[in-house]
């Protein structure tokens, strides 16, 4: 074929840091919007409380986000979620120190993303299932472990630490920032993290290319199985008990963010500050919601909604090209 | 473009039949390629038209848009005297225009026989009619003169008998139309001369044939006329009577062969890999080294495991049996990550599949392979990477506006650049091309084997695998020939005919190609 006039292409980063400004703006306009619309909504106190819900979903946000971008998906975060609030609620209430606790627990989560990775790798099972299926393993766990009661947990320390702030700043929303950080610097500037896209673009094309995409792939789903153990973590503290039935569905609010936030779910296409932008959005949908006393029921509507007209887009998008 | 061949041809000798098919201005922009430039040209019933080209010369771009799979930029076609659209693959079935293709497109864990009904099953009152259509589907077999089942699954058979079946199918579909796409790359020599036996038949019906192949013997064995493509443009149309393999070639190329395929001969210097009775999944019992300075070709069909071998040199694939010496020293290749380390470079045989991250920038396709060396132990440098990058697109005159351009942005020959250019900047002494001119024009096929030259001059090694035989025959010191799964025959420089190749290649001993009919 011959060669002439390639149309000239604006190099990606520009795109990225673009949509990533969009973002931001159409959060900022949500804000004024919702400020102006309700009384409360500018409160200090319906804020720190919106930082503290988007917070979570954020950091599982990230974790999602590695996995999506290997043009995989990681079901099982909500569960995660769940099961790590009992695990970590059981050893504080067994006199365990609070930072062994947090530390097994987060442990819990890296073993749960070791197996994602080793039923995908080795077994060959579709992320799609084998995430599905400790899903609901998971949670049967957790309520066999709990006999489906809640644990209170009785340590003051380990909650008060959910309610406090930093600097006026809620230290939940403090925890995106430890988490976001290393992220970034993880995805956009190491190796690992150009793998990761490589993997997700042309794992053959990259193997060849002497990537190890078998690690690549454990390494994805341990990171999402650390973050969601670490929001258990948060959970936990945040509503003083540990149940493995918490977090419900929070695995879609966690992909749904990850996409509003520019990842592709066709997978080599994303970013750290996507998916925490995507996710304060969502919650700002969530909250101005309630604010606006629109039927809670319908949030559930707007989320998928939302993800049905972004991953069209991005369809077209693909085709486009 | 066909002006000129008008010119030459004002009254076409042929003419058994009337104007089937005519295309006028037809034309296919890709976004950073004009892959057909505006192209006039009639086919009659009744004849077979060869299409010849060098790889990337426009012949699959030009069967994609008579087969609707594409729409045209602009140009008009014809269908019997009507103005067709041809812009979508319905439309071109329901006039009649049938493709078959080098890559068996049908369902392979159907029968043969629910393959040849694909689409038009026989059914009364919505229950199939199994055994009828297997009946019928065998009575068209056996009356086709093929000796094949038509009750058992497709994928039982071989690629070549797949083809044969793909090809049956289109004829008893009412075709008028039909287009063969190179159909005897994977084919033997037994399965060919079935093959062309329908292809005569079909044209004593009236159907006009399309025929597109590499290989020059079979455009003469078979072709009424002939036209040829280079780089999008169609240089002319000949009578086959009244051309020759030489005015073929320079009309394809448009400069000497010595021209294009630039040949640098070195001494050559110490062995750097050498496998001794290694046999794999598709292959057994090779033997053969390749020494610094040299380029050593592998030919052969399709499937003949000349990739299979080299892929298992690579460490993707486990060897059975043999072993594998690097510069002397038996060494285990157990991943692709072993073989890099030793320092071998493979541009695999799909660029697609298996060569680029096509929704990744240029830059880091050309850095893949380096990231490691070019950070420490946690950050990558970003200054190295955008240099390496540079350089590379430089060096190799790369087309690409920016290194931060999607690689699926560029034209298949720049592509194919990225997928050798990442190696450059590695340091590896053995680089493996696996069919490195698919779908590349013909300048850059110039600069691909000029880089040939410049990697051997720094003592690299080469191993080049080519279903395009003057490929092979024009760059390779020593070439050998792979028929299923063995190596068949060895030949130094330009030390055997492309004749005695193509049978060493086909069968074990078969009468020369146009010895019948």
């Amino acid at each position: 074929m011959s060669t002439e006039a390639i149309p000239v292409e604006k190099p990606k980063r520009n795109y990225n840091v673009l949509f990533g400004l969009t973002l931001l703006a159409l959060l900022v306009l949500l804000w004024i919007l919702l400020s102006v619309a309700t009384t409360s909504f500018a409160s200090a106190n319906n804020m720190a409380n919106l930082l503290r819900q988007g917070s979570m979903i954020a950091i599982m946000a990230v974790g999602q986000t590695f996995v999506i971008i290997t043009g995989g998906i990681d079901l099982s975060v909500g569960a995660v979620v769940g099961f790590a609030t009992v695990v970590v609620a059981m050893m504080i209430n067994a006199g365990f120190p609070i930072w062994l606790a947090i530390l097994v627990t987060l442990l819990v989560g890296v073993a749960i993303g070791m197996f994602h990775g080793f039923g995908i790798v080795k077994m060959g099972l579709p992320p799609f299932i084998i995430t599905l299926a400790t899903l609901t393993s998971l949670r049967g766990i957790g309520l066999l472990m709990t006999n489906g009661n809640s644990i209170n947990i009785n340590s003051d320390t380990f909650t008060a630490f959910s309610r406090n702030s930093f600097i006026g700043i809620p230290n939940l929303f403090w925890m995106v920032i430890l988490v976001g950080i290393p992220a970034y610097i993880f995805l956009h500037h190491s190796r690992w993290g150009r793998y990761l896209f490589s993997v997700g673009s042309n794992a053959e094309a990259s193997r060849l290319s002497g990537v190890n995409v078998q690690r690549t792939i454990y390494m994805a789903y341990t990171l999402s199985g650390l973050c969601a153990a670490f929001v258990g973590v948060l959970l936990a503290a945040r509503i003083g008990i540990g149940n493995p039935t918490q977090a419900e569905g929070w695995e879609l609010q966690a992909i749904a963010s990850s996409v509003i936030g520019g990842t592709s779910l066709f997978g080599a296409v994303g970013s750290v500050h996507g998916p925490l932008l995507g996710a304060f959005i969502l919650a700002t949908i969530n909250n101005g919601a309630n604010l606006l006393n629109v039927n809670s029921f319908w949030q559930r509507i707007i989320t998928g909604a939302l993800i049905i007209i972004i991953v069209y887009f991005d369809g077209l998008r693909r085709r486009g090209k | 473009m066909t002006s000129t061949a008008q010119e030459l041809h004002p009254a076409p000798v042929l003419e058994p039949g009337r104007t089937i098919l005519e295309l006028r201005g037809l034309e296919k922009r890709y976004p950073g390629t004009h892959a057909l430039k505006p192209v006039d040209l009639a086919f009659k019933s009744g004849e077979i038209h060869a299409i010849v080209g060098e790889n990337g010369a426009g012949k699959s771009t030009l069967i994609k848009l008579l087969t609707g799979v594409m729409p045209r930029t602009s140009g008009e076609i014809t269908w019997e005297g009507q103005p067709a659209a041809l812009a979508t693959p319905h439309e071109a079935m329901a006039l009649g225009i049938n493709a078959v293709h080098q890559e068996v497109v049908l369902c392979r864990h159907l029968t043969v026989a629910a393959n040849m009904f694909l689409g038009e099953e026989n059914s009364r009152f919505g229950i199939l009619q199994q055994r009828a259509m297997v009946r019928q589907a065998q009575t068209i077999i056996d009356d086709l003169g093929f000796d094949l089942p038509a009750h058992v699954t497709l994928g039982d058979l071989t690629i070549g008998q797949q083809q044969l079946i793909a090809a049956a199918r289109a004829t008893v579909r009412g075709t008028k139309f039909l287009i063969f796409d190179e159909p005897t790359a994977y084919l033997t020599r037994k399965e060919a001369d079935q093959l062309f036996t329908l292809i005569r038949r079909l044209k004593g019906e009236g159907v006009t044939i399309i025929y597109i192949s590499h290989r020059m013997e079979e455009v003469f064995e078979l072709a009424d006329r002939v036209s040829v493509l280079r780089d999008g443009t169609l240089v002319g149309t000949r009578n086959i009577a009244e051309t020759n393999d030489a005015e073929l070639v320079k009309m394809m190329i448009n400069r000497s062969i010595e021209q294009v395929y630039h040949k640098e001969h070195f001494t050559p210097g110490a062995a750097l890999i050498e496998a001794r009775n290694l046999s794999g999944k598709g292959f057994e019992n090779v033997s053969m080294t390749v020494r610094a300075g040299e380029i050593v070709g592998l030919y052969g069909l399709i499937g003949a495991g000349r990739s299979e071998f080299v892929t298992t040199l690579y460490g993707r694939h486990r060897k059975s049996a043999g072993q594998i010496l690097w510069e002397g020293k038996e060494v285990q290749v157990n991943s692709e990550h072993d073989a890099i380390k030793l320092g071998m470079a493979l541009a695999p045989e799909s660029r697609r599949d298996q060569g680029l991250c096509l929704n990744l920038p240029v830059g880091f396709n050309l850095n893949l392979p380096i990231y490691k060396r070019i950070s420490n132990n946690l950050l990558i440098s970003s200054t190295q990477e955008k240099t390496q990058a540079d350089r590379q697109i430089a060096d190799l005159r790369i087309k690409t506006p920016t290194r931060g351009a999607l690689a699926s942005s560029l034209s298949g020959g720049n592509q194919q650049k990225i997928v050798i250019g990442k190696w450059l900047a590695h340091g590896a002494k053995l680089f493996i091309f696996d069919e490195p001119t698919v779908g590349v024009d013909v300048g850059t096929k110039a600069e691909i084997y000029r880089l040939f030259g410049a990697l051997l001059s720094k003592g690299a090694g080469i191993i080049l695998i080519s279903s395009y035989l003057t490929e092979v025959y024009e760059l390779a010191d020593t070439l050998h020939v792979f028929r299923r799964g063995k190596l068949v025959a060895t030949h130094g420089f330009h030390a055997a005919s492309h004749e005695d190749i193509l049978t060493q290649a086909l069968a074990e001993k078969q009468e020369k190609l146009g010895g019948q009919i």
